[in-house]
């Protein structure tokens, strides 16, 4: 069988590899397409969310949204169940909090959305996210 | 052969050009709702100009038009003002200000939100007539739980069977309705519709997001009401009574995609004029409609609205065809509507609509042929530049549209619509036509 990678790789190579490779798993929204995740953005979200910075709609501005903490844009009235929370929006958290229902996720929140089921378009949505800033 | 007479067929050019306002010029557009939800125009419209709605402006209108984006209280209060250049085929062209509305419509507490539009309409010689237009107040209550699922329950108090409707494809919803001399009560086109000239109340549930559910009643005003309203009492609706309104609907919002299917029904005891015998009137349609949204850079939106009308008349007619007889006591009309429209980066679009009005036959009430069909064609296209998340005003628009109108069938016959004499110039569908262009401004 012909192995996926030249076996004369020095070891500490193959193991510096293979870690990069599991953070890399690790970050949804490194796997994603920003530009099909622009498309997600707009059937998805931009209704209620604009990104523009400092522009909310019936929810907050998604400018920076990646790394923020959560409940933290100035101007914009959260639910307590958000203000107190205490996330930071890592595209782990985002990856958890958009793949299922919001009031699922964080009960109490004003936010009215089912989830993205579709694996793919959550990986890209999460990418664009990642270029909002 | 003598001429076609304009004069001579004022009566009809005035129902034409009623017609014409009613279908092709009605935009609403409502800026202080996109101020008072941060949103943009284009959010609710798929080409950032009303009246049709996207599933997210449907939501809006079910909600009791209080969404909010929290920002504190806004002024429920928006402007509109449309030019209007007309060329109908055989009667001069015209410009002029076409009409003016005034919009107080917005949130007044968490549960109770509407809509009032008070508008002043080009009568003519530099004069306006100011009325009263469509009127929906609504209390609603939010994000309640039935077996696990959804529910929103609201009242709604209006001033036209249907303009309440969220999927907004009913004639009093769309503003595009066939014409003709006879209609069904749910087409605000009709001679003595119902539309802006009763008030009503209607109870609705949407349920699991998807079922919608609709009853209600309403009461004619009194003619001096109308007439204090700003409505012309020879468009009275007459006395109506024991009347019943009702709408099933399932509704799918599938965020690229929607689709809906509905039912509607009107049943009312009628007396026009007032002191007549009383007409037992039912109205049952039905509605299919079917948006493909996408990424919002290419939206097609379709929908077919075909609504039938059982009359049983309280006086039956002397037949002038058979003397000493008389005309059945039991009579139909049927409204078609179907609707097609393309819209680019909603800014460009191009709408194309059929319709049809078709009646039992009647040589008493539909001289001189006894036969009261009719069939038109609306088309329409139209650029909005602003109104968008990306464009220069996100909460304001300006309407630029082209509309050509035209009639291909009227009182059953494709020529000679009003029966000339021989030797005489009729007057042919055709002659109904008219091309106008517009442009509205919201703010």
């Amino acid at each position: 069988m012909k192995l996926p990678f030249p076996t004369h790789l020095p070891a500490r190579l193959l193991a510096a590899g293979f870690i990069t490779g599991s953070l890399l798993a690790s970050l949804p929204a490194a796997a994603g397409d920003a530009k099909a995740g622009q498309d997600v953005f707009k059937s998805e979200c931009a209704e209620c969310h604009a990104v523009a910075e400092g522009r909310n709609k019936k929810g907050p501005s998604l400018f920076g949204i990646v790394g923020r903490k959560s409940g933290s844009v100035a101007g914009y009235e959260y639910s307590d169940a958000l203000k107190n929370i205490g996330w930071t929006w890592t595209p782990e958290q985002l990856h958890t909090y958009l793949s299922q229902p919001a009031k699922k996720a964080n009960p109490g929140t004003k936010m009215k959305y089912d989830g993205l089921d579709n694996a793919k378009d959550l990986d890209d949505l999460l990418s664009y996210l990642a270029t909002l800033h | 052969m003598p001429p076609f007479s304009f004069r001579r067929h004022a009566g009809w050019w005035a129902a034409v050009a009623l017609l014409l306002s009613l279908v092709s010029l009605d935009a609403q557009a409502i800026p202080a709702y996109a101020r008072q939800t941060g949103s943009a125009c284009a959010d609710c419209h798929a080409g950032a100009y009303g009246p049709g709605l996207t599933p997210y402006g449907m939501r809006f209108k079910l909600n009791g038009y209080t969404d909010t984006d929290g920002q504190g209280t806004k002024i429920p209060v928006a402007v509109q003002l449309t030019e209007t250049h007309t060329a109908p085929a055989t009667a001069p062209s015209s410009t002029s200000l076409t009409e003016g509305d005034l919009y107080l419509a917005g949130r007044l507490t968490e549960n109770v939100g509407g809509y009032i539009k008070v508008e002043a309409d080009h009568t003519g010689h530099n004069t306006y007539n100011t009325r009263l237009g469509n009127l929906d107040l609504r209390f609603v209550a939010k994000e309640l739980k039935l077996g696990g699922k959804d529910l929103t329950l609201g009242v709604s108090v209006n001033n036209a069977p249907g303009f309440q409707d969220p999927i907004a494809a009913l004639p009093n919803a769309s503003f595009i309705a066939p014409g003709g001399v006879t209609g069904t009560l749910l087409n605000l086109g009709s001679p003595n519709s119902p539309t802006n000239r009763v008030i009503g109340a209607t109870v609705y549930a949407l349920y699991d997001k998807v079922w919608y559910a609709e009853a209600g009643t309403y009461r004619s005003l009194a003619a001096g009401t109308q007439d204090e309203l700003g409505y012309n009492r020879n468009g009275d609706p007459g006395k109506l009574s024991d009347t019943g309104y009702f709408r099933f609907a399932y509704m799918k919002d599938m965020r690229r995609q929607f689709f809906s299917a509905g039912l509607v029904g009107l049943t009312t005891k009628r007396r026009l004029p007032h002191a007549a015998a009383r007409d037992d009137i039912d109205d049952l349609g039905y509605d299919l409609t079917y948006q493909y949204l996408g990424n919002r850079e290419h939206i097609i939106q379709a929908s077919y609205v075909n609504i039938y009308e059982r009359r049983d008349y309280g006086q039956r007619l002397p037949s002038p065809v058979l003397p000493g007889t008389l005309e059945p006591k039991r009579g139909s009309a049927r409204d078609q509507t179907a609707s097609l429209s393309y819209t680019f980066r909603q800014s460009y679009g191009v709408q194309l609509s059929h319709l049809k009005s078709t009646g039992s036959s009647s040589d008493a009430r539909y001289p001189p042929f006894g036969n009261p069909d009719a069939t038109s064609n609306l088309y329409t296209i139209f650029w909005t530049p602003f109104g968008r998340d990306d464009s220069w005003i996100t909460k304001g628009n300006l309407k630029l549209a082209a509309t050509w109108f035209r009639f291909t069938r009227f009182n059953g016959r494709g020529s000679n619509v009003f029966g000339a004499p021989p030797g005489v110039k009729g007057v042919d569908p055709g002659d109904f036509n008219a091309f106008s262009i517009s442009a509205s401004l919201a703010f």
